[in-house]
């Protein structure tokens, strides 16, 4: 898939959410015998009374905050996610009633791993092009489960952002194109009633992650005759500190231009809120005119690759909500046990 | 209680929705049919503010059933920015470390979960204000 | 004038032989046998929470039937932990309306069936269920617990002074027949006791307990009887404690007892004992505020200098109150009401007031919802 998009449509508005508690993966490594080579310091953990809709909520509340639209006008709110409270049951219409967008809206859960949201996203800028809805929001987010002593423990973590999707006279930062690019590759997966998700360690690597990012970005410069140096930002989905700054270098993107999107060291890998908070920081900081390339990757395998344009709106919405600064300065350290009481990891 | 008893409130639990009378101005939390101060039936729905002082508070050691796996929880008095009372649990602190005064702010957060094949129930609860730093 | 004919009552205790019936049972039977009569014309049932922690409603035809008297007109009462007040408030005005001649009150709670957290549920029900209990997982000693807090920083009153009610009442149960804890504890031994929910520690909590109280009302000063009922008064208050315009007053006492000083013609300073409800020490202090023996604030104060006890002032809980006594929820009322026979009929033992001539007794329903207030005299 592959969109032309003229910088037409844009973000209305965003928010981000990360939840309160922390734990450092030296606390993590001290019980399961580990002393080093952590993939991040520390993740975001969700708390006793969080899940992915709650998340959801204040992320689109703060979105709202921005967007300063009626939430009754949303014509769609769609949830990318992985660690739906409900199989069946969707969190978009707890969210579209708690933010007051109901009763005149669609709304549905997207699943597609890390890449739900941008996922979300693609399906509200189609929405929003195509004059079905003058607004759409998008949210994506995940309190990941890491099975215990399991790799991907050190970096599963929770939070959400959500992107409110409309016209350009609106806007704080418009599209010029997206792109969507996908292949059947098992790299990482969740059957039906498994509360952990499998992985296949180091084929999540070359094949996955970085085959879909770099095929995304790449066919995206080459349609648009885009370079790196056409780019003041780069977000890439943020398993571990490792793999995003090894995709930016392959792609050829300096430090400095992923720095302000790069959150996973303070929180973990949030799946489907991933590239979407790193996008989020990214915009806290951002200026008018400048241009910003976002590449999510999901598991299954498929990135979606955007090309975003920042502005002047920015200027006057950014500072209605909370920054993702503010949250990831807001913290208080958990030890194992409280985290894994918090995580619903304690039979009782 | 049922899915539909929690379902029958949701938008109140969801937005913190009280009821305002359109004869004096009086503001109802819970939402009432007649006004207190001057009986008139005539009310409509308002959404309260949803920051506020924390009048008083006290943590609960020893839960009502659907409530063990949280304790200990606090729950306390806000008085909202309009001046209209809510009793809500505090979320986000350090039980021992809460203290009556504090700014608060409302969220929406899970009250209950009644079990592996039933509903979650979510509403309000109110969070030690946010810090937002000046650059952000 | 209506006459109180009998009294009696079962100790307050984890009764693990007995189910509501067998206690039902027992206290009517003393009531009766007490009053030398063995027939009423109507019961009046006064109860929380049988249908919750025991599965049993319609408790009025299960005791009459218990008690062999199927036939005759009986009815169940629930406000709350003022259920019991509230059966002898309806009993009353059955009475004095001349609709019936004598009329056997029982309160029964039976309690300890089932789990601390189950009785908490059942014990929260007392409250707004949909914007209290549900929203919050607030539990009824957290309740008190808001005021507890809000009391002290109100008035710069100290936890010790406020703990003074519960050791009070411990004082005075020592030499209490039917009560549930009869060992005398200190300021010092409450505040290192667990809190239940902080600012309540759990030696200012009432206890859970079963038992059953029982009165027998008559048209008529039948056989000994020599206490009438001056005054039988039912208030309630804004239900939410938390909309109310202040929280640290309950009005339902304040009107209740406007009300039931006017209809016996006394004012506070002409009460000679009294029962009030602590089932938290604060609601003790406050209490003493809202009947009109102390300014706002100073409640608590007066029970720690000692003038609530025998001897003092102003003896209150003379059986050792909601926290020694103990408080099965719905028989409660009816409790005061028998202790405050036995001062008025000078059958108090080691705790009788000298020159006892009018009884007041304070039963609250939730934090207040319902406040029933009476006053006795003795002839």
């Amino acid at each position: 898939m592959e969109l032309d998009l003229n910088r037409e449509i844009g973000i209305i508005g965003y928010g981000a959410y990360i939840p309160l508690y922390r734990i450092k993966d030296e606390e993590i490594g001290r019980v399961w015998g580990r002393r080093a080579g952590f993939p991040v310091e520390e993740k975001a953990v969700a708390g006793l009374d969080e899940d992915v809709v709650t998340m959801a909520i204040e992320a689109s509340l703060n979105a709202l905050k921005r967007a300063q639209i009626n939430p009754k006008e949303l014509g769609a709110v769609l949830v990318g996610t992985e660690s739906k409270p409900y199989a069946v049951k969707p969190s978009g219409t707890i969210v579209a009633e708690a933010i007051g967008a109901t009763p005149a809206t669609l709304s549905a859960d997207y699943e597609f791993a890390c890449k739900a949201g941008t996922e979300a996203l693609q399906t509200c800028i189609a929405l929003v092009k195509s004059g079905m809805c003058k607004y759409a929001l998008a949210i994506g987010g995940d309190t990941a489960q890491g099975r215990p002593s399991d790799e991907l423990e050190y970096t599963a973590a929770s939070g959400a952002a959500a992107y409110i999707v409309g016209p350009k006279d609106e806007a704080l930062a418009t599209f010029e194109a997206s792109f969507s690019y996908v292949t059947d590759t098992p790299d990482f997966w969740r059957r039906q009633v498994q509360p952990y998700p499998k992985h296949t360690g180091r084929f999540t690597g070359e094949p996955a992650y970085f085959k879909h990012i770099i095929s995304a970005a790449k066919m995206l410069f080459e349609k648009y005759s885009f370079s790196p140096e056409d780019f003041d930002y780069a977000v890439f989905h943020q398993p571990n500190l490792k793999f995003p700054i090894r995709v930016a270098k392959k792609l050829g993107f300096p430090m400095e231009k992923i720095k302000p999107g790069l959150v996973v060291g303070s929180i973990g890998n949030t799946y489907a809120g991933s590239s979407l908070i790193g996008l989020a920081a990214t915009l806290d900081v951002a200026k008018p005119g400048q241009r910003i390339l976002v590449v999510s990757f999901g598991s299954g395998a498929g990135s979606d690759a955007f090309s975003l344009v920042v502005e002047e709106a920015i200027e006057v919405k950014r500072d209605r909500a909370p920054g993702v600064v503010d949250y990831i300065e807001r913290k208080r350290y958990v030890d194992y046990a409280t985290y894994a009481r918090f995580r619903g990891k304690i039979l009782r | 209680m049922s899915a539909p008893f929690y379902w029958r409130d949701k938008i109140i639990r969801y937005r913190l929705v009280a009821s305002k009378c359109k004869s004096c101005g009086t503001i109802h939390f819970p939402p009432k049919k007649i006004c207190k101060k001057c009986r008139s039936k005539d009310m409509e729905e308002v959404e309260l503010p949803r920051s506020g002082k924390l009048l008083t508070f006290s943590i609960v050691r020893y839960p009502p059933e659907e409530f063990v796996e949280y304790a200990p929880y606090a729950v306390g008095v806000v008085e909202l920015e309009n001046g209209v009372r809510v009793l809500a649990q505090i979320t986000d602190a350090d039980v021992e470390e809460l203290r009556t005064g504090i700014e608060v702010e409302m969220v929406v957060r899970k009250i209950k979960d009644l079990g592996e094949r039933d509903i979650i129930v979510y509403g309000y609860k109110f969070r030690p204000a946010l810090k937002r730093s000046s650059s952000s | 004038m209506v006459h109180i004919i009998g009294y009696g009552c079962t100790p307050v205790k984890e009764h693990w032989d007995k189910g509501i019936r067998e206690l039902a049972f027992e206290a009517a039977l003393k009531a009766l046998e007490k009053a030398g009569i063995d027939k009423v014309d109507a019961l009046v049932v006064g109860n929380m929470s049988s249908g919750v922690l025991a599965g049993q409603e319609h408790l009025g035809a299960l005791i009459a039937d218990e008690l062999g008297m199927s036939g005759i007109s009986a009815l169940k009462v629930e406000a709350a932990c003022a259920s019991g007040g509230a059966a002898v408030h309806s009993a009353y005005a059955m009475v004095k309306s001349g609709a019936y001649k004598r009329v056997l009150v029982v309160g029964v709670e039976k309690m300890t069936d089932k789990l601390t957290p189950q009785v908490t549920s059942a014990l929260a029900m007392a409250e707004d269920q949909r914007f209290t209990v549900s929203p919050t997982g607030v539990s009824f000693v957290a309740l008190n617990a808001l005021l507890h807090r809000l009391y002290m920083e109100r008035y710069g009153v100290k936890p010790e002074e406020v703990a003074a009610f519960a050791v009070n009442d411990h004082k005075h149960a020592v030499n209490s027949p039917h009560a549930q804890y009869r060992n005398e504890i200190t300021v010092e031994q409450v505040m290192k006791s667990p809190m239940v929910a902080d600012p309540i520690h759990l030696l200012e909590s009432s206890p859970i307990g079963d038992g059953a109280a029982a009165v027998v009302l008559s048209s008529e000063p039948e056989g000994d009887s020599s206490v009438e009922i001056a005054a039988s008064v039912a208030a309630t208050d804004v239900f939410c404690l938390f909309s109310r315009e202040d929280m640290l007053s309950l009005r339902a006492t304040v009107l209740a007892a406007k009300k039931a000083y006017e209809q016996a013609k006394i004012s506070p300073e002409d009460v000679d004992v009294l029962e009030v409800h602590d089932a938290f020490s604060i609601l003790g202090a406050i209490a003493l505020e809202d009947l009109g023996f102390a300014e706002r604030g100073q409640g608590a104060k007066m029970a720690y200098e000692g003038e609530t006890l025998i001897g003092g002032k102003l003896p209150t809980n003379t059986f050792g109150g909601l926290k020694a006594r103990g408080h099965p929820v719905g028989a409660t009322g009816v409790y005061q009401i028998v202790e405050l026979c036995m001062q008025l009929s000078n059958e108090a033992g080691k705790n009788q007031v000298p020159d006892a001539n009018v009884g007041l007794a304070q039963n609250v329903g939730g934090v207040g919802g319902t406040v029933v207030i009476h006053v006795l005299r003795g002839v």
